[in-house]
């Protein structure tokens, strides 16, 4: 049984019967004890997989309905909310914290027999770009376990490129999705914002984010999209889809398709050579593809990462005030305490760079710097989406690469915020804009990955994913060494 | 000249954000260098721009009823007593 199929073809073969729901389960258990010691995908596996999966093989062999999954593995990145179990959020602070609802991404993939095969790691909160800044640890990149997985979805990209389970759910603020999905070289969604519910997703910075998959295949993707989007009465940002199929005619091809090459992102200083090689070449298979590639410019590029940390930090410093020790939080108890003081004690516990985004949150929208940082950087963004708009008037597709570098080494980064920031240089703009993008593998050059990223214009997902099953067919690439 | 954030202001923010930094100066320095990159929002041009903002009818909305939640959410607290949330001491 290979557990490297993706989930079209695991679909396939439960229909067919070449094995059985608990049978891949109780597989993609024992590759997990395998593996996972040392990769630190999981924060937490789902004790009921195997009865789950044992209540659905009976369903089909009764000829009962069956969801479209038919029971496939899912991993969850851990500030996705199920009722009943933990969500962390890989923060100490919600380390006791259980969900008293779930999420509409969850249920909706309950609905379609689908099963949750644990929690994934992730940065606290969702806050970095390497899973370093999660409170339980660092996840481990299975193309060389010395470097970092990307982040913050570091343990779902992990877990679908080394073969735990067959797909994840991430969440993507700055580039969530797509840096893990480019660096573990797995196909990462960030859809448009609104198209999938956040209900029961933890905020962090609600006004940019959007949960999306992480997969083996663009099809995969597609896969889950129907599943997970449309309107949800519970978010009142989503949008009505119609319920569209995102699969149908993915095979479409793009010839006469116009690609903009976004010059800011193919000329920006931290940009690795290979990295920048992979792109021309990507750009060079359009076009033998049939589409027509030119350089495009966007002057507000270059002030994308400032923008977006101001944005994001203040979202950030309101969101996390909840988090006081009164609702969520340790174990101590009040009595002795002065109000403030309390609460202080409670965030001292939040990590290094929650610590740090909530400071920067409550200092760039306060008096007398408002008008410096956050006014300037919503203008900053408002730019941007009239520079987008007008862009998408003439060209199908935006294209760059999705990190400007490969996966770097543990602690490399680390200690200098501001090349931490630069590395979702190439991912914010479609956060900002609320525009989808997605990161397709396309090369493995000193044996890490590269991956390409796609962006259309505003609930375009079907041709973007026609476009990135375009590029997928032209790839060969080696199987994960782990 | 750079003009840094000087560290009396951003301890001031930490304060009313109701974090210690007794535990956390080393986050301050870090905090300065993230600032500072900020300064180059300045060079934007942006200034006579408009902010444009996301506007929801309210058609879209849900209807505003009365949905009766039916979970004990008091029992995920750690400290309280009847219907009412414990709290420390406001000064």
């Amino acid at each position: 049984m290979d557990l490297g199929i993706s989930a079209l073809s695991y679909v396939n073969s439960i229909k067919n019967a070449e094995f059985t729901v608990e049978e891949f389960i109780s597989k993609s258990l024992e590759r997990i004890n395998q593996v996972d010691e040392k990769l630190h995908a999981f924060l937490r596996v789902n004790d009921l997989v195997i009865k789950n999966a044992r209540e659905i093989d009976t369903k089909i062999k009764s000829n009962q309905n069956v969801g479209k999954c038919y029971g496939m593995p899912i991993s969850v990145k851990d500030n996705i909310c199920i009722e009943g179990s933990k969500t962390t959020c890989a923060s100490k602070v919600l380390e006791n914290f259980v969900a008293p609802y779930t999420s509409t991404v969850i249920s909706k993939l309950n609905s379609e027999d689908a099963i949750i095969i644990g929690k994934t790691n992730l940065d606290e909160f969702a806050m970095g770009f390497s899973t370093e800044f999660s409170a339980y640890g660092p996840s481990r990149n299975p193309w060389n376990t010395d470097y970092v997985p990307g982040g913050s979805s570091g343990g779902s990209g992990v877990s679908v490129s080394a073969n735990e389970c067959i797909a994840s759910l991430g969440s993507d603020t700055g580039g969530s999705i797509r840096n893990p999905a480019s660096f573990c070289s797995v196909v990462g969604l960030k859809p448009t914002y609104g198209l999938v519910s956040r209900y029961g997703l933890v905020s962090y910075a609600n006004s940019i984010e959007q949960i999306g998959p992480l997969t083996k295949t663009v099809e995969d993707s597609a896969f889950l999209l129907n599943i997970i989007s449309g309107i949800d009465s519970n978010d009142n940002t989503t949008v009505d889809n119609k319920n569209q199929d995102y699969l149908n005619n993915i095979d479409a091809g793009i010839s006469g398709k116009k690609i903009g090459i976004v010059t800011e992102m193919t000329n920006s200083e931290g940009l690795s050579t290979d990295v920048l090689n992979a792109t021309n070449d990507a750009v060079k298979t359009f076009e033998k593809l049939g589409a027509n590639c030119e350089q495009v410019s966007l002057q507000m590029i270059p002030y994308t990462v400032a923008a977006y940390y101001t944005i994001t930090s203040t979202e950030a410093g309101s969101n996390l005030a909840r988090y006081d020790n009164i609702r969520y939080g340790y174990e101590f108890d009040s009595s002795g305490f002065e109000f403030n003081s309390y609460i202080s004690q409670a965030r001292s516990k939040l990590g290094p760079e929650v610590i740090r985004r909530m400071i920067l949150g409550g200092f760039v929208p306060s008096a007398g710097h408002a008008g410096k940082y956050f006014l300037k950087a919503l203008k900053v963004k408002s730019k941007l989406i009239a520079e987008i708009n007008h862009v998408f008037e003439k060209f199908d597709f935006l294209i760059s690469s999705t990190v400007p570098i490969q996966p770097f080494k543990f602690g490399e980064k680390i200690q200098d915020p501001v090349s931490l920031m630069m590395v979702d240089f190439n991912t914010v703009t479609a956060n900002l804009t609320g525009i989808p993008a997605i990161s397709v593998p396309y090369k493995i050059t000193n044996g890490l990955p590269i991956g390409i990223q796609i962006m259309a214009n505003c609930l375009e997902e079907h041709s973007l994913l026609q476009a990135a099953y375009a590029l997928e067919k032209t790839v060969d690439l080696p199987k994960v060494p782990v | 000249m750079k003009n840094l954030v000087n560290e009396e202001e951003i301890s001031e923010v930490a304060k009313l954000m109701k974090i210690d930094l007794a535990d956390h100066n080393d986050h301050i320095k870090r905090v300065q260098k993230m600032l500072e990159y900020f300064d180059i929002l300045d060079n934007a041009g942006v200034e006579s721009e408009e902010i444009t903002v996301q506007e929801t009818d309210l058609d879209k909305l849900r209807d505003d009823k009365y949905n009766p939640y039916d979970k004990n959410l008091l029992k995920f607290l750690k400290s309280y007593q009847g219907k009412y949330v414990k709290a420390p001491k406001l000064n």
